[in-house]
């Protein structure tokens, strides 16, 4: 019983911190239509931000917030690369990741020990009473474990993640972001406003990436430590997440995108976390991922063939 | 008052299919007319309005709006004064809004796009009061998507959420053409009340020789980037559909139609 428990938990807050990424999709690749390569870069700034500024001892929340400003301005240069110079969206993404590479790297040595040339440290492991958010107020105050439950990370990723799709759902639903909505939707429409268009989608891939920093930056609270491989694997994980979430709900109207999207990215987690637990070696995880993410791919598209084929 | 002038327009310079359409044309639009625009296929009807909006750019010329020149001004800016209304019906609207967020969208041209609410509720009422007249139903349907209407719909959407802000010019790009003859009538209908009580000077390019002849202060016709016809004022109200028929079809035997 306690070891299902503990499965579960494991899936919960990998599927909440993950959610993030996929919220960040949920602007990008399904508002404004643009497959987005820079997370893998900026998932990995975000975790690199928050985790020099813990080391150097600065409020765990701050560095939340100044992860999430991070990604927004990486994400926001995809945006100029695509808007202003015209260049295709799957170039932009992987132009400013891979700059994002070299940054990351130097960025560890230079926050923690003032180097640039990027050969002192590339990672930053936290200790257990490193002052992350695990151990920042109001945190701190919640049992670190009930019965070998990491009770306290649980409460901390979701809050997070309820909080931020709060915000997401309140931002759409603003001037900016209907605007943001309209121009995915039909950029003559939003032009014949008197509006250039392409400041909405910078914005809208700047959250993104934001979204996609915080995540980073959370994740290195379950892995413990920030390391430059981390962003490897974000695209698959976070658009899985979405499509699965999106084509599973479909028929349920009451709920609203975002929350799709985060059961969709605990799903994609549980389908990982079982396939483990069944004895598959973690270096098959990666394959894995990649299957359950074509699965979901095909299984988006049959339903919407269904659901097309019962309108007509 | 609107002009163009001396303007060159090539399409595909430099290429092999090069085509120079416009060479030193000349157009001009007083304020308040409502200036109907007919022509064959490729006379540069639909590039004469592009042009005025800046949706391609010129090789020679100017635009000048009110004498001045507007010739290098973004195209998003300049719909800051025109409204435009396209000949397929889902262009003017966002099909995965509801009507009530596409009519706010529109409500706030004009405005910054800021972080207050997308739909202000005060003003369904005002939405609504302005859909009612168009009998299609549309006020009762607030929260539909856009994108289950029907064009018909759309259209007269998009000609009312074109013309919600105060402008002064509207640009009519065969915006009856893809509707049946009974919607097209009364989106025509509407173009012409709005124009008026708007007192709007508006520039409608159409293949409906009727239209052109019946609703508007001034009619032209063009033919391979030239105004071979220029009518307004009482010479306006004198023109009839077989007039025009004449004029159309010596123009196509010329061409070898």
């Amino acid at each position: 019983m306690l070891y299902a428990l503990a499965t579960i938990e494991v899936f919960l807050e990998t599927g909440f911190v993950f959610s993030l990424i996929a919220m960040g999709y949920y602007i990008t690749y399904t508002i404004l239509d643009f497959p987005d390569l820079t997370v893998e870069g900026t998932f990995l700034s975000g975790a690199v931000t928050y985790g020099i500024l813990v080391y150097n001892n600065i409020n765990a929340w701050l560095a939340l917030i100044a992860a999430f400003i991070v990604g927004f301005a990486f994400g926001a240069v995809t945006g100029v690369l695509h808007v202003k110079m015209n260049i295709r969206p799957l170039l932009c993404g992987i132009l400013v990741s891979t700059a994002l590479i070299s940054i990351n790297l130097v960025a560890v040595g230079a926050g923690l020990n003032g180097d640039f040339t990027g050969e002192t440290a590339s990672s930053i492991s936290f200790g257990r009473r490193a002052p992350t958010l695990h151990n920042t107020f109001p945190m701190n105050l919640i049992p670190a474990k009930i019965e070998n439950i990491g009770v306290r990370d649980l409460v901390l990723f979701f809050l997070i993640a309820v909080l931020f799709k709060l915000l997401l759902d309140l931002f759409l639903k603003t001037k900016c972001g209907l605007l943001l909505r309209a121009a995915g939707n039909n950029d003559r429409f939003v032009t014949t406003l008197s509006i250039d268009s392409g400041k909405s989608k910078i914005l809208g891939l700047a959250i993104g990436n934001g979204y996609a920093a915080v995540s980073g930056a959370l994740y290195t609270q379950i892995s413990g430590n920030v390391n430059q491989s981390m962003g490897i694997g974000m695209v698959v994980i976070g658009l899985a997440s979405l499509i699965i979430g999106l084509s599973l709900f479909r028929k349920v109207h009451f709920m609203k995108p975002t929350t799709k999207v985060i059961f969709g990215a605990i799903i994609y987690q549980a389908c990982l976390t079982l396939a483990q637990k069944l004895g598959m070696p973690s270096a098959y995880n990666k394959l894995i991922m990649a299957l359950l993410f074509t699965l979901a791919l095909i299984l988006s598209t049959s339903l919407k063939k269904k659901s097309q084929g019962v309108k007509k | 008052m609107l002009e163009l002038i001396d303007i060159t327009k090539i399409y595909n310079p430099g290429e092999i299919n090069e085509t120079c359409l416009f060479e030193n044309f000349n157009f001009k639009a007083e304020d308040g007319e409502f200036i109907s625009v007919v022509g064959s296929n490729g006379s540069g009807k639909t590039s004469l309005l592009n042009i005025i909006c800046g949706s391609i750019p010129v090789e020679k010329g100017k635009i000048l709006l009110d004498g001045k020149d507007i010739t290098a001004m973004p195209e998003y800016k300049r719909y800051g004064q025109i409204g435009r209304v396209y000949q397929n019906p889902s262009m003017g609207s966002c099909p995965d809004l509801t009507i009530l967020e596409n009519m706010s969208l529109a409500d706030g041209k004009g405005k910054k796009y800021g972080l207050g609410m997308g739909v202000d509720k005060k003003r369904i009422d005002y939405y609504k009061d302005m859909l009612t007249p168009l009998g299609l139903g549309l006020e009762d349907k607030m929260n539909t998507l856009v994108g289950s209407l029907s064009g018909g719909q759309r259209q007269a959407m998009s000609l009312l959420m074109a013309t919600m802000t105060p402008l002064r010019f509207l640009i009519l790009d065969e915006h009856t053409a893809a509707l049946d003859p009974k919607t097209a009538e009364t989106i025509m209908e509407l173009t012409d009340m709005i124009v008026k009580q708007k007192k709007l000077t508006a520039i409608m390019v159409t293949h409906n020789l009727r239209y052109a002849v019946e609703y508007g202060t001034r009619l032209v016709m063009m033919h391979r980037g030239n105004v071979i016809l220029d009518k307004a004022g009482e010479e306006k109200q004198k023109a009839t559909v077989p007039d025009l028929l004449t004029i159309f079809n010596e123009i196509s035997i010329e061409c070898g139609n």
